[in-house]
Order: C-alpha cells, then sequence, then structure tokens
C-alpha cells in the first residue's frame, strides 16, 4: 500500500513537471499563432480596385492602363446603386431638397436679371416662381400625402403654363416630379427615422466604394479610397445590410434587440421603400464593383504609411528599427568582446575583478525604463544635446552591453585549454595566441551572443521612449545630420499604434501586422542564432 | 625591420636561426610595454561597466535629490515619508500636488508577486523536467522553445494582453475591465519564466550524479530524490533563480503599462486581481513624457527610478550572495 501511495505520488511528481513545459509551449503557441496569423492578414489579402487605386495614386505603383479598365468596369454596377440611393434620397432629405428649391430660386433672379428682362416681366415671373417655391418647400415640410399632392399639383400648373420652358425653374419642377414619385412608396410619417439611417447607409456606402466620381477629393488619405481589401468590404457590407432592432418577440409580450435586414420586409427600415432594391443589389454585386484579387503585399515592409497607418506599411519603422541596433551594435560589440577577453584571459581573482562582475550583473539587472531614463539625463542632455538616433543607439548599446559581455565570456571560456597551451606551445604570447586561436575558436559562440542581443535591442522599447523614439518622425534626411533626428521604430511603433492612436485601431490588421514584423524580425535572429550554435558544437564535438 | 626579417624567412628558412635568441633591450622594453598597456587598455574597457553603472547611480540620484532635499531638514523628511507612505498620486495637479506612492510600489509588487505565484512552481517543475526527466533528444527541442519565449520583445508580449487576452477576460471572464493586475501577472510570468528555468536547471545539474545515485540506492522513488533530496541541495541556485525572476518582472515596463489598467490604488478587497493597479515603471514610462524639466513632478520620477534601482540592486546582491554560497558549496560537495 505505502508503496504504491509512492509510486502513485512519483507518477503524479513527473506528471505535473512534463506539464509545466506542456504549459510553457502552450503559451508559446497561444502567443504566436494569433499573432502571426492576425499579422499576415497584412500582407497576404484579397485586395480590391480600391487597393489598386491606392497603391497607383500613393506610391505610383501598378499598371495604369488595367487600372483605369477596372475602374470603368467597377464604375457602371455602383451607378445602378447611386442610381437608387439619389432616388430615393429625393423624398427624404428634405433638407438637402429644401437647399436645392431656395438655390434654384436665387438663380432663376440672378437668370432673369442677366437676360435683362423688363421690369413687368420681371416682377410677374418673379412672382410666380416665388409661388412655386413656397409650394415645394410646404410640400416638403408636409406630412400629409393628399396635401403634398395638392401643393405639387399646384406647381404643375404652373409647368403647363410654359412660360418658364428653357429657364432654371424647369428644373424646380424636375425636383417637383421625382418628389411625387418617391412619396409614393415612402411612410411620410417615419421620415425622421429613414434620414438617420439613410445617413448610415450613405456613410457604409462611402466606406465600401470611396467618394463618388464627380465628388472633389478629400484631404484626408483614409477619405479618399473605399474599401481596400475584401475582409474590410465585407465587414462593411454586414453594416449595410443588417441593423440593430428592437422587435416585439416571439411570445408577443416583450421587446428583445434582435439583428434584422435593412430590407427585411416585416422588421426592416427601409421595408416597402424604393430603397429595398439597393441592398440585394450591392450584396449580389459587390465583387464586380469591387473586384477582389489575391494580393501579397511584400512591399508592406517598405513602404511608408499615410497618418494613423491607415493605408501603407512599416517601411520607416523597419529602417529606424535597423539604424537603433546597427548603431548599437557599433558602440556595443567592441567593448563587450574585449571586456569578455579580459575576464577571461587577463582578470586575477581580486577584488576589482569581483567589483567588475557585481557591476556588470547589476547592469543585466537595470529595468529598461531606467536605462530610458539615464538616455535622457545624460545622453540627450550631455552627449548629443537632441534626442535622436545617436542617443537612442547610444542608450541600447549600453542596455546590450553585459548580454553581450556575458555571451563572449561563455564563448570564449568554452574554448578548450587545450588550443590555448598549443598556440604557446608554439611560441605565441598571449595577446597573439588570443587573437589566433582563442578569438576565431569563440567566434560563433561570440557571434550567436550578438545576433541574440540584436533581437533583444531591436524589441527594447522603454529605453528608447524619451531617447529618441517618436511615432510621426518622419523619414531621416540623410543628407543633413541624420543621427540627431529622432525616427520611428517597431518597438515604439507597436506600442503607439495598440495604445496610442485612435485612426489605428480602426484597422487591426495594420496593429497586428507591425508586431507580426517586430516578431518574425525577432524570431529570425533567434532562428539563426539557434543555427550558428548548432553548427558550432558540432565543430566542437569534432565533426 | 621586422618586415625584411619575414621577407627573408620566407625565402630561406635557414636564416632564421641566424637571428638572435636573446631580445634587445628596446624589443624586450616594448615587448613589456605593449604588454602592460595592451593589459591597462583591456582593463579600462572593461571597467566601464562600473563607470556606467556609477553613472546611472549618479544621474539618477542628482535628479532625484531636488524633491526630496527642499527646505528644512523636518520639510525634507515630510516629503519621504509622504512619498513612501502616503497613497495620493496627484502630481499634475497645480494647487496641491500630492506625491504619495505608496500605491504605486504597491501595484508594483502586486504584479510581481503574481508573476511569481505562477512562474515559480511551472518554472521549477520545468527545470526539474529538463534536468532529470527528459531525454537528450528532448531537451534539445525544449531548449529553443524557451529561448525564443526569451526573445519575443516586451512590447510584443504588452500586444498580446491588451489586443487578445482583454478581451478575452472582459468578455469570457466577465471581469469589468480587461487591463488589470491579473493579466499583467499572467503575461509577467511567461516573461519571467525562461530566467527561472535556465538558472534553476543550471542548479539542479550542478548537484552532482552521486547525490542522486545515493538517494536512488536508499530506495527513494524520483520524485522524492528531486523533493528531499536534489532540490534541497540546490536551494540556493533555485533562490537565486527565482529572484532573477522577480527582477525581471518587476523591471519590465511595456507590459505592464499596457496591460495593467493603470489605476493608482490599491485594489481592494486586497486580493482581487481583477482590479487596475499602477507600477513603478509604467508611472515612470507614462508621466515622463509630459513633464516639463526641472519640476518636481519631474524630479519625483526620478525618485521612483531610484526606488527600482535600490529595489533590483538589492535583488541582485542578493542574487549573488546565493549564488556564491551555491557555488562554493557544489564546489565542496
Amino acid at each position: 500500500m505505502q508503496t504504491q501511495l509512492r509510486q502513485a505520488l512519483n507518477h503524479l511528481f513527473t506528471l505535473s513537471c512534463g506539464a509545466s513545459v506542456v504549459l510553457l509551449v502552450a503559451a508559446l503557441l497561444l502567443f504566436l499563432i494569433p499573432m502571426l496569423k492576425k499579422g499576415a492578414v497584412a500582407v497576404l489579402f484579397r485586395g480590391t480596385v480600391e487597393f489598386r487605386k491606392m497603391q497607383a495614386e500613393q506610391f505610383d505603383r501598378g499598371n495604369e492602363e488595367a487600372l483605369q479598365k477596372e475602374i470603368e468596369q467597377t464604375a457602371q454596377s455602383r451607378q445602378e446603386i447611386y442610381a437608387i440611393l439619389d432616388q430615393f434620397s429625393r423624398g427624404i432629405d428634405t433638407e438637402k431638397l429644401t437647399d436645392e428649391v431656395k438655390g434654384l430660386y436665387r438663380d432663376y433672379g440672378d437668370e432673369l436679371r442677366y437676360k435683362d428682362t423688363p421690369k413687368e416681366q420681371y416682377t410677374k415671373l418673379r412672382s410666380q416662381a416665388k409661388i412655386i417655391r413656397n409650394h415645394l418647400l410646404d410640400a416638403f415640410e408636409s406630412i400629409d400625402k393628399t396635401e403634398i399632392n395638392e401643393y405639387l399639383d399646384a406647381v404643375k400648373v404652373f409647368e403647363k403654363g410654359n412660360s418658364f420652358s428653357g429657364t432654371t425653374v424647369e428644373k424646380m419642377f424636375a425636383v417637383a416630379d421625382g418628389f411625387q414619385k418617391t412619396i409614393q412608396h415612402v411612410d411620410l410619417s417615419r421620415r425622421g427615422e429613414y434620414a438617420e439611417e439613410l445617413s448610415v447607409v450613405k456613410e457604409e456606402l462611402y466606406n465600401l466604394f470611396g467618394p463618388r466620381p464627380e465628388e472633389k477629393t478629400p484631404q484626408l488619405a483614409m477619405r479618399r479610397f473605399g474599401a481596400t481589401r475584401w475582409d474590410v468590404a465585407q465587414k462593411h457590407l454586414s453594416f449595410l445590410l443588417w441593423q440593430e432592432k428592437w422587435v416585439r418577440s416571439d411570445d408577443g409580450q416583450s421587446m428583445v434587440s434582435r439583428k434584422v435586414r435593412r430590407d427585411d420586409p416585416q422588421y426592416g427600415s427601409f421595408s416597402g421603400t424604393s430603397l429595398l432594391p439597393l441592398f440585394t443589389l450591392v450584396e449580389e454585386t459587390l465583387d464586380i464593383s469591387l473586384k477582389p484579387r489575391f494580393t501579397f503585399y511584400w512591399q508592406y515592409f517598405i513602404d511608408d504609411s499615410t497618418p494613423g497607418h491607415y493605408f501603407g506599411g512599416v517601411g520607416p519603422e523597419v529602417l529606424g528599427t535597423l539604424m537603433l541596433t546597427m548603431l548599437a551594435m557599433c558602440f556595443a560589440v567592441g567593448p563587450g568582446v574585449l571586456s569578455a577577453a579580459y575576464l577571461v584571459e587577463y582578470a586575477g581573482d581580486n577584488l576589482i575583478v569581483k567589483i567588475i562582475r557585481i557591476c556588470i550583473n547589476t547592469l543585466a539587472g537595470v529595468p529598461s525604463i531606467v536605462y530610458g531614463l539615464f538616455g535622457m539625463a545624460f545622453f540627450v542632455t550631455y552627449v548629443t544635446r537632441h534626442p535622436g538616433i545617436l542617443s537612442a543607439a547610444m542608450t541600447l548599446a549600453l542596455l546590450v552591453l553585459p548580454v553581450i559581455i556575458r555571451a563572449s565570456e561563455e564563448a570564449i571560456r568554452a574554448v578548450p585549454q587545450t588550443y590555448r597551451e598549443a598556440a604557446m606551445g608554439l611560441g605565441a604570447g598571449k595577446f597573439r595566441s588570443f587573437i589566433t586561436v582563442t578569438l576565431p575558436a569563440a567566434g560563433p559562440g561570440i557571434l550567436t551572443g550578438i545576433i541574440l542581443s540584436l533581437g533583444r535591442a531591436a524589441g527594447e522599447t522603454a529605453p528608447i521612449l524619451f531617447a529618441g523614439a517618436a511615432a510621426l518622425a518622419p523619414i531621416p534626411d540623410f543628407g543633413g545630420k541624420w543621427w540627431l533626428q529622432e525616427t520611428r521604430a517597431l518597438s515604439y511603433g507597436c506600442y503607439d499604434i495598440t495604445v496610442g492612436d485612435k485612426l489605428a485601431m480602426m484597422v487591426p490588421h495594420k496593429q497586428f501586422g507591425m508586431v507580426m514584423t517586430l516578431v518574425m524580425l525577432v524570431l529570425c535572429l533567434n532562428i539563426v542564432a539557434i543555427f550558428v550554435r548548432s553548427r558550432m558544437s558540432k565543430k566542437l564535438r569534432g565533426a | 625591420m621586422t618586415e625584411s626579417l619575414l621577407q627573408r624567412d620566407k625565402n630561406d628558412a635557414a636564416v632564421e636561426f641566424s637571428r638572435p635568441l636573446r631580445l634587445s633591450v628596446t624589443e624586450d622594453l616594448r615587448g613589456f610595454l605593449a604588454e602592460k598597456i595592451g593589459h591597462a587598455t583591456l582593463f579600462s574597457i572593461t571597467f566601464l561597466s562600473v563607470l556606467a553603472v556609477m553613472a546611472i547611480f549618479y544621474f539618477v540620484i542628482q535628479e532625484s535629490v531636488p524633491f526630496i532635499f527642499k527646505g528644512s531638514f523636518g520639510e525634507s523628511i515630510g516629503r519621504l515619508t509622504e512619498f513612501l507612505t502616503r497613497t495620493g498620486w496627484y502630481p499634475q495637479s497645480h494647487d496641491n500636488p500630492e506625491y504619495g506612492a505608496l500605491s504605486i510600489i504597491v501595484g508594483s509588487l502586486y504584479v510581481t508577486l503574481g508573476a511569481l505565484v505562477v512562474a515559480v512552481p511551472v518554472g521549477v517543475l520545468a527545470a526539474v523536467f529538463l534536468s532529470d526527466i527528459a531525454p537528450f533528444s528532448l531537451r534539445q527541442i525544449c531548449k529553443p522553445i524557451i529561448e525564443i519565449l526569451a526573445a519575443i520583445p516586451s512590447v510584443a508580449y504588452g500586444v498580446f494582453a491588451v489586443m487578445i487576452v482583454a478581451p478575452w477576460m472582459q468578455n469570457t471572464l466577465g471581469f469589468t475591465t480587461g487591463t488589470n493586475a491579473l493579466n499583467a501577472s499572467l503575461i509577467l510570468s511567461i516573461m519571467a519564466l525562461p530566467t527561472i528555468i535556465s538558472v534553476a536547471e543550471d542548479a539542479l545539474s550542478a548537484v552532482g550524479r552521486e547525490v542522486r545515485e545515493a538517494s536512488y540506492g536508499l530506495g527513494a522513488t524520483r520524485a522524492e530524490t528531486m523533493l528531499k533530496v536534489v532540490i534541497p541541495a540546490s536551494h540556493s541556485g533555485i533562490v537565486a533563480a527565482i529572484i532573477l525572476g522577480m527582477m525581471r518582472a518587476i523591471g519590465e515596463t511595456m507590459v505592464v503599462w499596457m496591460a495593467s489598467g493603470n489605476a493608482s490604488r490599491i485594489p481592494s478587497p486586497w486580493w482581487d486581481l481583477s482590479q487596475s493597479v499602477r507600477t513603478l515603471t509604467a508611472t515612470i514610462a507614462g508621466e515622463l513624457g509630459e513633464v516639463p524639466k526641472n519640476t518636481d513632478h519631474f524630479h519625483v520620477l526620478f525618485m521612483i527610478a531610484l526606488l527600482l534601482l535600490l529595489f533590483t540592486f538589492g535583488l541582485n546582491m542578493v542574487s549573488e550572495f546565493f549564488m556564491a554560497r551555491f557555488k562554493k558549496k557544489s564546489r565542496g560537495l
């Protein structure tokens, strides 16, 4: 019994040890899989014609002629959608109609004056136009169909009079006609509700197709194009088609919130209106009017971005990170390897060396944010006098110095003593045997350490927060003093794009894309390091 | 002159022996000087690390001193006690700023200890698995996994916490906020694990084979051997591992800044980790960017940095002590 219990406990122990390693692997997978999967969407996706338009306009990329052809092809199906929308909105958006009619009236006055109409006729025509205008305005304001028809009929009387043919007033008649047609299908008492829903529909259509051809180009880059990606288009399509609505539940008692289609015959906001065909039309012709195509957007890694990373890539961030890490390595590798050499080859076991070792360990344990403070208080204030690439790189160099020292020390220590003895036996001095024998033998190990600390430097954010990283810094101007300019960096960009930037929150694929870039960079460096080390260990084993 | 000598060496091997074996005085002196100068150069380069540590301490103290030592001695003491014992943190207040960092210190301890609660058992057990249970080939696979876990940038973990863990906590677990102490602790424990595992594994492997064999010989199972013999024998190494993991957790900035919610209050009831806390590192990172230089607020942030620095320095000293003891012991065994 006792033995069985002990055996059971033993198995339990083994199991829990195994479970903790499984947990570890699970944690890694739980992290890596969603991050890489969601990030990959930034590079691999189905791009629409809007994407190709954006690429052509922002980055001068793609075939101009083919694009023009595509735009023409899509324009047709879009035009049908817009036609339905315009027809319906004439009856709903009375404010717009009111403005339009008032404008037409004013234009007519100008027209009369321009034509030098005799004064008598002018007054007559003008007063008649005024009556038409007032009838129309009354019609727009009214919610009673018969009343509206009366007003509109009164307007029509003038149309038959023929005294207005060929003038601006004809346009007013056209407005009246359109209005009469639309209100036949519209429940006028719900006009306010329609107007609200209609603005949503219009906004979503804008999100899908971008500004209309006749509209002028908006200032903001993000408003210049519609849905550039098929997944975004699908999202906006569902916003367009579905609405959240309070409906009576099946038992007929309580009201429940339910998702219903906007063109649902029973519950939809637009049931029974002339807008109804728009929804199925958009749904069915979406792939014709957007022409999605599988896109491998590798330029993501080199492209500049529009504000908030709404469009474009992470080029400046990658460039900044590369500059920072390379520069940091330039500062850190020399002192790091030499320090390691001193500690292994020359240092005895005295107090000073002990202090040095403690200091290196302390340096490795200093919180990264304190490095950031130090970088600001020393490098920025006294060395470069300006936050920029150089001060940030120096801070990072200090951060990776202990890492490099430790890795190099280990590598140099791993070189068998026999190598040194053989070199010295051939007459080489301590220095020469180190340079010609020990260092090359330890080379791959040192290289591994350097590659790993490269990854560390690329990923650290806190040290460069105050020393030269900025979210919206321009690309450094290599003609001038680029080392004094602030730069974007992947690590800081990751922070900013997820927490700081409101605009970026609308484009989660870009958020994950940037993180994926950083993680991939670090992972690649690590895999290279692991590869170098495994080759080295094979070599040391004598293969 | 040496060049010509070498030239001749190549042409005629016999000439080599015609060179006098004794060095001339100048050659001897040159060699001596080269050796000494080389030694001094290497030493001074190595000494850079010491200078760096001293510089970090100097600048952090220099910037934090104006916060404490202002006015009379009594006032200084008052400010220091306010900083350490009060919870009101309103440095931006124009009329009546308060600099009580207690809730921030407690917040740091919360997430750190929360991380250790998960990371220590898992880490030590995983270390046992790697050192005593796993076959060689499995270990070869596990090592890179741990390394990658350690190499993933903290900001990437932070994004993971904000974008994936926080919505999960809010929607599935029903917490009022997704960015809370538990979220930060979980992520920090993943980050502290690699440190704990690698140091603890070294400590476990350093305990000699004969110790294990003696235990097995007495009829102990593997669990008993590990728990009653090997782990106690390597306890100083394991303590050092835990302290190093703790240092990693307490000094971490980006994850806690993004995932802890940044509310400067002590959770009540005290065990409720689903509330937001604020840590020392996050306070510096979040506020320093907006503070004008040479104000009280600016100096108090350096005071926090000094606190952090002292924390980690103290922990480092403790871990050094345990490491040294462990090394002495394993040499003696």
